[in-house]
């Protein structure tokens, strides 16, 4: 089959799930907005949400559109390696939950930014604001590829009219949504993304003739022997281990920095329900991720062994594909109604990440006595042009969607991460170190990334590169070691103590743990640093080495 | 005091047990096996059923002894206070 078949015949169908799909997301939308009066209301519904609610709402923001379309297309390409890799990404929210996310919304921070205006100062905080928009942008851009992606299989139209269409209904749900509306509707989405990835691709197995069709995240080991026969190399781990702890600094590290995650937290209604959303996160994240896994293997068990022909262009469709060959189409309408809602609940985490950013962290900050109507309209007015810069960069996309939010991954790890994390337990880093590890870490990993300089790149491999893996094993230490040594220092030159606020720093990290009185033994320990630089300095020099791939 | 190491012992702890069981693939990829489980290779479905099941449970325990860290920290404040 050619590129061109892989649609629906019977466009109106689609038409009319996607069209009901977006009326109940409108629908709760309105009603949850209802009681939406400030920015505050806006980004975090009010700081109220339940743990069971709150835990779907951060597994659908953070299982995004890469999820339903995106892992399967590279576990076609890389096959077990990308499993290895994306196995990890479960491990966002419960890390923000115990290193800084209770802490931060013990402070009553609207966004990690906030915090490292109160700890590191203005200006630390606008250069962190803008590095966060553009990660937000990057991992926006990877949503609105899909969404182009899906509506042109939908509609059969070509991919630019599925781009500015799909984008631009979806950036104005957003725009008229807001946080409260989100939080209920990403939980809804969740539920819908769920049992459409999960029941058709039971249906999809039962057709291939897997005895394990009912239940599909874990039961296709029948599967197993054909695969061996036909690709005798997809269980192969293929990448040295450098590859594989590359991960860790990229993506692990990576997603700590996320804004439109650690958002999340903040929106339960205590520390308890957070640490119980992060429960119910885990559980609803890992069912949906395994069911990835088990879909990407299909796929490339349908293309080798079944005979199906997926053109290379095609990767980012699998999930659809399979649908096509082997469902009804009612029922893959129903997937791509699914695939929507994955895109929509990022797109409206990473867009309202945006609207706070430049409302909060970067006019608020520096025009602290705006009208509260005025910035709430300013807010609006910067969720719709993130989204639209978003749709004007997916014109000309990447080969694979996954490979920009990867590499956002990667930029948050490097330009935000070190700061929440070394700011939130140790005292002594100040506002030269985080501006220093932000601006350099963050100049040499777009330096190393394959879109600015293709011969600084460290692998050569281009979807290593790509994915941020190598730039991020590399910039990611050096971002700590600058932080923690560039402090360090300058707490000792009596010249700057003028320019440094170390008392209230010090009672800032205190209160948000949780304590009332300050204590020099708490939060302060040197040996700490110095392993934390230590660790740091052998792993930047490991990336510098032959990578033998 | 007290409650300050538990806190910080606990993150440390806590967090290099989630990276650990999130990245079981790098564990294999140092010590490869050839031995099969579940009908998979045990390089396949180790990993996918420890970064399932194996962070759930840690959640849980995280959960737990997070929210007795907060009110050892709530507790030894008003024994501070008391004191005082």
């Amino acid at each position: 089959m050619t590129d061109g078949t892989w649609q629906l015949s019977n466009p109106i169908l689609g038409l009319v799930v996607v069209a009901l799909t977006f009326l109940l997301f409108y629908v709760v939308g309105y009603l949850s907005n209802r009681k939406a009066k400030s920015a505050k209301d806006l980004y975090l519904g009010g700081g109220n949400v339940g743990a069971f609610t709150n835990g779907l709402a951060m597994a659908s923001t953070y299982m995004s559109l890469a999820t339903f379309l995106g892992i399967t297309a590279l576990i076609l390409n890389l096959k077990v390696p990308f499993i290895m890799l994306w196995i990890q990404l479960i491990l966002a929210i419960p890390l923000i939950t115990i290193i800084y996310g209770t802490s931060l919304r013990r402070m009553g921070a609207f966004t990690p930014t906030h915090f490292v205006r109160e700890r590191y100062g203005v200006k630390a905080s606008i250069i962190a604001a803008l590095f966060m928009i553009l990660v937000s942008i990057m991992y926006a851009l990877g949503q609105m590829i899909g969404i182009a992606v899906t509506f042109e299989t939908l509609l059969g139209i070509p991919y630019l009219t599925g781009l500015f269409v799909g984008g631009l209904i979806i950036v104005g749900y957003i725009t008229v949504g807001g946080m409260a509306g989100a939080t209920n509707n990403a939980a809804i989405q969740m539920v819908i993304m769920t049992l459409m990835f999960i029941v058709p691709l039971g249906a999809i197995m039962k057709a291939i003739g897997t005895e394990g069709w009912f239940f599909p995240p874990l039961l296709y080991a029948d599967m197993v022997p054909a695969m061996l026969q036909a690709v005798p190399d997809f269980f192969d781990y293929q990448y040295p281990t450098k590859w594989y702890f590359s991960v860790i600094p990229a993506l692990t590290i990576g997603a700590l920095g996320l804004p439109h995650l650690a958002m999340r937290v903040y929106t339960s209604s205590s520390l308890k329900s957070a640490r119980s959303a992060m429960v119910w996160f885990a559980f609803v994240l890992g069912l949906v991720f395994s069911a990835t896994y088990a879909m990407g293997f299909t796929g490339v068990y349908a293309t080798s062994v079944e005979g199906l022909n997926i053109a290379e262009g095609d990767a980012d469709k699998l999930t659809i594909i399979l649908n096509l060959a082997y469902n009804p189409e009612w029922v893959t309408a129903l997937v791509i109604a699914g695939a929507i809602s994955a895109g929509v609940s990022t797109l409206s985490g990473n867009l309202l990440a945006i609207g706070a950013l430049l409302s909060q962290d970067i006019i608020k900050t520096l025009k602290p006595n705006i009208h509260e109507r005025l910035n709430y309209r300013l807010s609006y007015i910067a969720i719709f042009v993130g989204g639209f810069i978003s749709i004007l960069l997916a014109i000309e996309p990447p080969a694979f969607l996954v490979v920009s939010i990867l590499w956002a991954f990667g930029l948050a790890g490097v330009t935000n991460a070190p700061l929440i994390i070394v700011g939130v337990w140790w005292k002594e880093a100040n506002k030269y170190g985080a501006m220093a590890a932000s601006i350099v870490g963050g100049a040499i990993y777009i330096a190393v990334s394959p879109f600015v300089f293709p011969s600084l790149a460290l692998t050569g491999h281009a979807v290593t590169d790509g994915m941020g893996l190598s730039g991020a094993m590399l910039a990611v230490p050096i971002s700590f070691i600058l932080l923690i040594v560039v402090s360090y220092i300058t707490n000792r030159i009596p010249a700057l103590q003028k320019n440094l606020t170390r008392d209230r720093d010090e009672k800032l990290v205190e209160s948000i743990h949780g304590w009332k009185d300050v204590q020099s033994y708490r939060y302060n320990s040197t040996i700490g640093a110095f392993i934390t630089v230590a660790i740091s300095l052998a792993v930047a020099i490991w990336a510098l080495l032959p990578w033998g791939m | 005091m007290k409650a300050y190491k538990k806190e910080v012992r606990f993150t440390i702890w806590m967090a290099l047990a989630f990276v650990v069981m999130g990245n079981a693939g790098l564990f294999f990829s140092i010590f490869p096996t050839d031995a099969m489980l579940f009908g998979f290779p045990v390089t396949y479905i180790i990993p996918i059923l420890m970064g399932w099941f194996g962070v759930f449970f840690l959640t849980i325990i995280a959960g737990k002894i997070g929210n007795r860290i907060d009110d050892e920290i709530d507790a030894e404040i008003e024994g501070g206070v008391k004191h005082d």
